[in-house]
């Protein structure tokens, strides 16, 4: 203990105190001047970076404009769907991520892995890539539960179209999809996985219907969990839109062609609105916006009834009788045929070495215009037509909007064809021969018109001779776009003739018979082949699927000033008043009187046995 | 023992007042890295109460470490030296593991550690055999410093605890260097040491190895062991020169910075307060470090001078490693920053030293009292 307070003249080292005091300045400068490089010089460096690690931009999606039918019914809506995407940024292995997705969701890696590179450049970064666009109840709840187990992998919800009525109005509303390369070429405010318009209204009235996206920032922490939000830009919804379809009255419409290959439009004649346009068989939309598959698409693409295919406005029949009307307007318009000209049919008429019989064997008699409509007699008009010729008949087809598009707001319309002298040497290389004439008059042969054209004409003998453009927009104007060069008179004629066709006895369309309501009709029975002997020798019922005649029924009817045309074809119905005759009787019940009219379950039962025969038998025709 | 007045009047204020003001700032900063944002509001985790609470508890400890004159600590070096020695042995054999390190014995009420003793050892120890002359040291002396050094160290790095036993080395080391070595001793140190770090990095664990690969580039894993160092620098650099201001620092409050209330605390002050802030904080340290060099300047005899030399290098050489680490200028070590790092026994200790060298400097008059 004697040695612990022993200090004696115990100096301590200087030069370890100057040591300690350089250690000190050594500290301080160093470190300043790390400071001053990491704070100042490097300062706008790091705080973009601390930036770029707590906020991020995202796109807020618009809800596209919901499509409701006249009467305010919804067709297409918007809900939530769940996509699976991937923020590259926040994802340390995006091979083992990828391989873990495509486990949950069933599909493969290679696909998700070319996905991922192909649309590497197209997304921002710390934006979410859409690796699964839409995601089961199972597969969210199983991602969501492993979620912080694979960071980057985040849940989007998105709006996704939805239509209520599935086939029924498949072809007028189209369907939505996710855009691809072209698409987002032409249109830049298009992002990877946006949905646009590839079909129908959806597709017209994109630019109306999408909306403005909107953009939000949102501040995250480590873990990628959302903190506060703000909106920088509010997305802007797409506009509503009304369709003039009665939504009761395409439904009906859809019943009675059962599946069965064939149209219906029925048209306001004052306004040009359609009310009902359906084709069928039809398709499901819905499919589309959740993403076909290949085999999902190939089925479509080959069912022999061709699903795709929109009837009404894309596929072009010969009108049949129901071309008369046309005819004997361009006998009125160059005042060549005298409605109180009569003519005798026996049946059949000769030109030259060749016999064009008429449809009913025994002959119709002494027929002046009038009578020739009601009875469809097909020897006063093979008479006409060889006196009017093509020429005449042709041009007044093509002024009754035939041979030409009708302008209806829906893609791919076809227009038909309505042959002339030059049409037929361009296209066969032959001329115009004497029984073509009567062919074209009886509307076979060359003549090929769409449904909706044929509608279009008969609103036209309801409202003046008025050609409207058909409409599908309930808030849309009338749109003239040609008048049929007849004078009030012959109109009327035309149209008392009409009407005659359903209230005479003898009249071909007395099964349009509607107590209160003024219905006129025309039926139209197209030959797809030339019957052979043995063929016309069969029952009905007997002859096989393809080679039966189209059925055609053009209508009109109105009541306390409502007018409507109303048309159906039918593929292969045999006879204009039988086969499409029903489903018209039961439209206009429904028009007027709000009567729901199903088809009659035994009917369905029977056409569908004969299709089902016929594929099995030949694979299925096709008309043209 | 009576407590003298002049005692009292003696005090290191300064000292005593920086290494409070200290620990007040880092408490404060405390309780900003221990907060983050949620969607609503903000979660609090309680460090800086407990930090508040060991604080009390380590300026009580400093007290008592200044009652008695420190001169007494001579006659238990020795003891002290041989009983810590016995204890690492007593953990080699006996200590229980802990994640795969074997450093802790079980009394029964608590776990205690022998190495946090071997610091205070190797402290005592070392002024003791340091303060017997003052010629500088020659190869035999040096060579009975380090010995006694390496004992300690040697245990605690088979433990294995590579951190504490180097800073044991670290303490010693620099005290040797305040004491001097003869010119051909520093000129031999000055060729061996640096030919002998290659031979180091063998005995190295592979982890060890990958940190100091990812510190001479951060870049080649930036989310994994280069991310300490990444978003260090980004919340340091991100603060500017006036700093995001107090808890609105994003890198930390939105927990992008790790380890931030322990071995990172300082990125976060640096980020909320800036360049400015970050300087006033260094010229505080440095005036803390240069208040004990005054006081061992200033101590009455070379046992008291090289025991604050002693205390210095403790200080100086984790304000260097922690402070150089979190500005990317050294490997990722986990090595606290004293005051600033939420740590329970390190700021008991911190205080405890301080007060030893409160010690030191208020005895500087008392030598007439034998």
């Amino acid at each position: 203990m004697s040695n612990i307070y022993d200090n004696t003249s115990q100096q301590p080292p200087r030069a370890g105190l100057l040591l300690l005091q350089a250690l000190i300045f050594l500290v301080f400068c160093v470190f300043a001047v790390r400071l001053w490089f990491l704070q100042i010089h490097r300062g706008e460096f790091y705080a973009r970076k601390a930036q770029e690690n707590q906020l991020r931009q995202e796109s807020i999606f618009s809800p596209r404009g919901l499509i409701r039918d006249r009467n305010g019914d919804l067709l297409a809506v918007n809900e939530p769907a769940y996509a699976l995407g991937l923020v590259r940024e926040d994802c340390p292995d995006v091979d083992g991520t990828l391989r873990q997705v495509a486990e949950w969701t069933g599909g493969s890696f290679d696909g998700l892995k070319e996905l991922f590179v192909k649309n590497q450049k197209r997304v921002k970064g710390f934006e979410p890539m859409i690796l699964v666009p839409d995601l089961s109840f199972d597969q969210v709840a199983l991602i969501d539960t492993n979620r912080l187990r694979w960071p980057g992998l985040a849940i989007q919800v998105r709006p996704r179209r939805q239509y209520r009525h599935g086939k029924l109005l498949g072809h007028v509303l189209g369907y939505v999809a996710e855009a691809n390369e072209d698409e987002m070429e032409r249109r830049p405010e298009l992002a990877l996985g946006d949905y646009v318009g590839k079909q129908g209204i959806e597709l017209v009235l994109e630019d109306r219907m999408r909306g403005v996206k909107g953009r939000t920032q949102f501040e995250v922490d480590v873990t990628g969990r959302r903190l506060q939000e703000r909106v920088l830009k509010h997305p802007r919804a797409g506009h509503e839109i009304s369709l003039s379809i009665d939504l009761g009255l395409q439904e009906l419409a859809m019943d009675w062609l059962d599946e069965e290959a064939g149209g219906v439009v029925v048209m306001d004649a004052d306004t040009g609105q359609l009310w009902a346009l359906a084709t069928s068989p039809s398709y499901d939309p819905n499919a589309f916006s959740s993403g076909l598959s290949a085999a999902q698409w190939a089925e479509l693409r080959d069912d022999p009834q061709h699903p795709m295919q929109n009837r009404v406005i894309q596929s072009v029949y010969p009108p049949g009788s129901v071309f008369k009307h046309v005819v004997a307007g361009a006998g009125l318009h160059y005042n060549m045929i005298d409605p109180k000209e009569v003519v005798h049919c026996p049946g059949f008429t000769q030109l030259g070495s060749h016999v064009f019989r008429c449809w009913r064997k025994g002959g119709h008699g002494n027929v002046n215009l009038e009578r020739a409509l009601v009875e469809s007699c097909d020897v006063y008009f093979y008479r006409q037509g060889k006196k009017l010729t093509v020429d005449r008949m042709s041009e007044f087809a093509f002024a009754s909007g035939f041979g030409t598009l009708t302008g209806i707001d829906l893609p791919h319309e076809k227009a038909g064809n309505i042959p002339t002298r030059e049409w037929k040497r361009k296209r066969f290389g032959e001329g115009w021969q004497g029984g073509d004439n009567l062919n074209m008059a009886i509307g076979q042969g060359y003549t090929l018109t769409t449904p909706l054209q044929v509608a279009r004409f008969f609103a036209a003998a309801l409202n003046g001779g008025k050609l409207l453009k058909p409409l599908l927009l309930k808030d849309e104007k009338p749109v003239l776009q040609g008048q049929i060069p007849l004078n009030q008179d012959q109109l009327d004629l035309l149209y008392r003739a009409l009407v005659r066709t359903v209230e005479d006895d003898r009249g071909t369309c007395r099964r349009l018979r509607t107590a209160g309501v003024i219905v006129g009709g025309k039926t139209g029975t197209a030959q797809v082949v030339r019957l052979t002997d043995a063929l016309k020798a069969l029952k009905d019922d007997d002859i096989p699927y393809r080679f039966r005649d189209h059925a055609w029924m053009a209508a009109t009817a109105e009541k306390d000033g409502r007018r409507f045309a109303i048309v159906a074809m039918i593929e292969h119905g045999l006879h204009g008043s039988s086969g499409a005759g029903p489903v018209v009787k039961a439209l206009i019940d429904y028009i007027f009187y709000g009567k729901v009219t199903p088809k009659p379950e035994a009917q369905k039962a029977k056409s569908r046995a004969a299709r089902l025969l016929s594929y099995n038998a030949t694979g299925g025709g096709r008309a043209n | 023992m009576p407590i003298d007045r002049r005692l009292i009047l003696s005090i290191n204020w300064p000292l005593l007042g920086l290494a409070v003001v200290l620990f007040l700032l880092g408490t404060l900063n405390l309780y900003s890295a221990s907060g983050y944002r949620l969607e609503d509001g903000m979660n609090m985790a309680p460090y800086f109460l407990r930090q508040l609470v060991w604080g009390a508890m380590g300026f009580g400890g400093m007290l008592l470490v200044m009652v008695f004159d420190y001169r007494h600590l001579k006659t238990i070096a020795w003891p002290l030296f041989w009983i810590t020695l016995a204890l690492l042995v007593a953990v080699f054999f006996a200590g229980k593991t802990i994640y795969g390190a074997r450093r802790w014995l079980d009394l029964g009420f608590m776990n205690f550690q022998p190495s946090e003793l071997a610091k205070i050892a190797v402290l005592l120890v070392g002024a003791r055999i340091l303060a017997r002359e003052r010629e500088p040291l020659g190869f035999v002396r040096l060579g009975y410093v380090l010995g006694v050094g390496l004992l300690l160290a040697g245990p605690v790095i088979r433990q294995p605890d590579l951190g504490t036993g180097l800073s044991l080395i670290l303490i010693l080391g620099g005290m040797i260097l305040y004491r001097g070595v003869t010119p051909p001793v520093f000129k031999t140190a000055l060729i061996a040491i640096p030919s002998l770090l290659p031979l180091a990095w063998l005995f190295l664990h592979d982890y060890q190895k990958r940190r100091i690969m990812t510190f001479l580039d951060p870049t080649t894993d930036p989310l994994g062991a280069g991310y300490h160092i990444i978003q260090s620098q980004i919340a340091i650099g991100s603060g500017g020169f006036w700093g995001k201001g107090f808890l609105q620092g994003t890198q930390s409050q939105l927990r992008f910075l790790p380890e931030r209330h322990t071995d990172f605390a300082v990125a976060v002050f640096c980020e909320e307060w800036g360049f400015a802030g970050t300087m006033v904080l260094l010229t505080l340290f440095c005036l803390f470090l240069s208040q004990m060099v005054n006081v061992a300047k200033d101590a009455r005899d070379l046992f008291g001078s090289y025991l604050t030399a002693g205390v210095f290098f403790y200080f100086f050489w984790q304000i260097l490693i922690n402070t150089g680490m979190v500005l990317g200028l050294m490997p990722v070590v986990g090595i606290p920053l004293p005051f600033i790092s939420y740590g329970g026994s390190s700021t008991l200790v911190n205080f405890c030293l301080v007060g030893l060298v409160l010690n030191v400097s208020m005895r500087r008059f008392l030598f007439k009292q034998n």
